[in-house]
C-alpha cells in the first residue's frame, strides 16, 4: 500500500519534471525561469534538511487539524442525522456554509488570531471539515432498514446503536472519505502558511516565490508529496485494520453489496 | 383480536388504491395465513397492523394482542457480532431458556459462531425468525419468513412453532397455496382493490405434528383459496 502510494507519487512528480524540462528545451528558457537538473540538485542539497523539518511541521499541524475536523464532523453529523428541527437546521447550515470559500475567510483569521499555530490549525481543520461533515451527515442519516427494523420494532434502538449500525455498514465509505480529506488538511495547512503564517513549508514556498526560485519550490513539492503519500498510506492501513477487526465475521465485500 | 374497518389506502403518487373499504379480523390465537397475489398489498396490510404504516383512512382497533411484531425475509443481523452472540443479546432474560430448543429445532446449531453474512439465504431467514420467536409477542407476522428454506425444514419449523406457542397468534404470509392450506387455521385471502369484499376467509386444515391431512380435503381448501383470490 505504502510503496504503491510512493511509487505513484514519484511517477507523477517526475512526469511533471520531465514536462518542465521539455518546455524549457522547446522554448529555450533560461535557468532563471526553469532551473536545470544540476541547479535543482544543488538547491536540494542546500535546503533539504530545513524543508524536511518544515514539511514535518506542516504535516503535524495538518494531522491535528484533520483529527479535530473528524471529531467535529462526527459530533455534528450525529446531531445532523436527526429528522427533527435541529437536524434540519444543522444540515441546511452545513450545506450553505460549506459553499463559502474558507480561503477567503483566512485573512480575517490571521488578523484576529495572529500568524501562529492557532490560525494554521483552524484553517486546516475548516478546509477539510465541510467535505467530511457532508459525507458524515449523508451516511449517518441514511437508515439501514434491514438491520434497524428489528431494533426499532422491539424498542431496543438507541442513538448509539443507530450510529454504530450506519457507521459499520458504510465503513468503507467512511474510510475513503477520511483518507481523502487528509489531502485537504495538508492543502489547508499549506495554504494558510502561504497566506500569512510564519512557519511551515507553505511559508517557505512563499519565500521561494518572492525569490523567484523554482528549484526550492520543486524540492518543497517533492517533500510535500512524499509526506502526504506517507500519511495517506498510514490512514489506509489504519482503516484496513479497523475494518478487519470490526468486521471479522463479515464475508469480504458483503457490506458493499448489501 | 384486531378489527380492521373500512381501510382505505393509496400510496403517494399511485393511481389506484391498495385498499378500498377493506374490513376483516385478524389476531386470534393460532397459526393463520395472509394470502394473495403479488402486489395485492399483503406486506402493506401487515405493516399497518403492526403500526408501522400510517396515513390510511379507516380504523384498526385491537382488543387482544398488545405486542405485535412484524418480521420479513430480507432482514439482516449486524455484522460485528456472531449469530449466537446476537441472539443471546436480544433475547429477554425470561425467554433465554428457549434459545437452545428453537435453535436446535430450526437446524441452526452449526451457525451460532458464524457471521450472518456467511450464512445461506435459508439459514439467514431461520435465524431472523428465531430471534423474533424469542421476543415477548402476542401476534407475530411472518412475511415470507421461511423463504429459501427447504420444504421438510419448513414443515418441521411450523410444527415446532405451533407446538411451542399454542396461545400466541401468527399471521404467515406465503405464496404457497399448498403450505397455507395444510398448516394454517384460517387463511385471509387478500384480493385486488376492485373486488368486493376485498378479503375472504377460508378455513385451512391446521395440520399439527403426528396427524395426517386427507388429500381430498386439502385439495378442496386449495381450490377455495385459488377461487377466492
Amino acid at each position: 500500500m505504502l510503496h504503491k502510494r510512493l511509487y505513484q507519487f514519484v511517477l507523477v512528480y517526475f512526469i511533471g519534471l520531465a514536462f518542465l524540462f521539455t518546455v524549457k528545451g522547446v522554448f529555450n528558457l533560461s535557468d532563471y525561469v526553469i532551473p536545470g537538473i544540476s541547479d535543482i540538485y544543488n538547491t536540494a542539497r542546500r535546503v533539504f534538511a530545513r524543508y524536511f523539518f518544515d514539511v514535518l511541521n506542516t504535516l503535524s499541524v495538518a494531522i491535528v487539524g484533520h483529527i479535530l475536523s473528524i471529531a467535529m464532523a462526527t459530533v455534528v453529523g450525529i446531531i445532523g442525522r436527526l429528522s427533527n428541527w435541529m437536524g434540519s437546521l444543522i444540515r441546511t447550515a452545513a450545506f450553505n456554509i460549506q459553499a463559502y470559500p474558507i480561503v477567503a475567510v483566512a485573512p480575517m483569521i490571521f488578523i484576529l488570531l495572529g500568524d501562529g499555530l492557532s490560525s494554521r490549525l483552524l484553517i486546516a481543520a475548516m478546509i477539510c471539515y465541510f467535505p467530511l461533515l457532508l459525507s458524515f451527515i449523508g451516511i449517518l442519516s441514511e437508515p439501514v432498514t434491514d438491520i434497524e427494523h428489528f431494533y426499532v420494532h422491539s424498542g431496543r434502538m438507541r442513538w448509539q446503536l443507530e450510529v454504530k449500525i450506519r457507521a459499520f455498514e458504510n465503513m468503507n465509505k467512511l474510510i475513503t472519505v477520511v483518507a481523502g480529506s487528509a489531502t485537504l488538511a495538508m492543502v489547508g495547512t499549506i495554504v494558510s502558511e502561504f497566506i500569512g503564517a510564519s512557519a511551515g513549508i507553505g511559508y517557505s514556498i512563499r519565500i521561494a516565490l518572492y525569490q523567484s526560485d523554482l528549484s526550492k519550490i520543486l524540492v518543497a513539492l517533492f517533500l510535500i508529496g512524499i509526506f502526504t503519500s506517507l500519511y495517506l498510506a498510514v490512514l489506509e492501513l489504519l482503516g484496513n485494520i479497523v475494518s478487519r477487526r470490526w468486521g471479522k465475521l463479515e464475508v469480504k465485500g458483503e457490506r458493499q453489496k448489501a | 383480536m384486531i378489527e380492521c374497518k373500512n381501510i382505505n389506502y393509496r400510496y403517494p403518487g399511485a393511481q389506484n388504491p391498495v385498499f378500498n373499504n377493506l374490513s376483516c379480523r385478524v389476531g386470534d390465537p393460532g397459526f393463520h395465513a395472509l394470502f394473495g397475489q403479488s402486489g395485492v398489498g399483503k406486506s402493506t396490510f401487515a405493516r399497518m397492523i403492526a403500526g408501522q404504516l400510517n396515513g390510511f383512512a379507516g380504523e384498526i382497533a385491537g382488543k387482544g394482542p398488545k405486542k405485535i411484531y412484524y418480521s420479513y425475509n430480507l432482514e439482516r443481523l449486524p455484522g460485528w457480532s456472531g449469530v449466537g452472540e446476537h441472539i443471546e443479546k436480544v433475547t429477554p432474560e425470561a425467554n433465554k431458556s428457549g434459545i437452545s430448543e428453537i435453535i436446535e429445532s430450526f437446524g441452526l446449531s452449526s451457525c451460532m459462531d458464524s457471521g450472518f453474512s456467511r450464512l445461506s439465504l435459508g439459514q439467514r431467514n431461520r435465524v431472523n425468525l428465531a430471534r423474533y420467536l424469542l421476543q415477548d409477542f402476542d401476534l407475530l407476522i411472518m412475511d415470507e419468513s421461511l423463504a429459501n428454506v427447504d420444504e421438510a425444514t419448513r414443515e418441521q419449523i411450523i410444527f415446532k412453532i405451533k407446538a411451542m406457542f399454542p396461545e400466541k397468534s401468527f399471521l404467515y404470509i406465503s405464496h404457497s397455496v399448498a403450505e397455507v392450506s395444510r398448516f394454517c387455521r384460517n387463511i385471509l385471502v387478500l384480493r385486488d382493490f376492485s373486488k368486493s369484499p376485498q378479503t375472504l376467509t377460508i378455513e385451512g386444515r391446521d395440520n399439527v405434528r403426528g396427524t395426517d391431512v386427507v388429500k381430498k380435503d386439502l385439495e378442496q381448501t386449495m381450490l377455495e383459496i385459488v377461487n377466492a383470490s
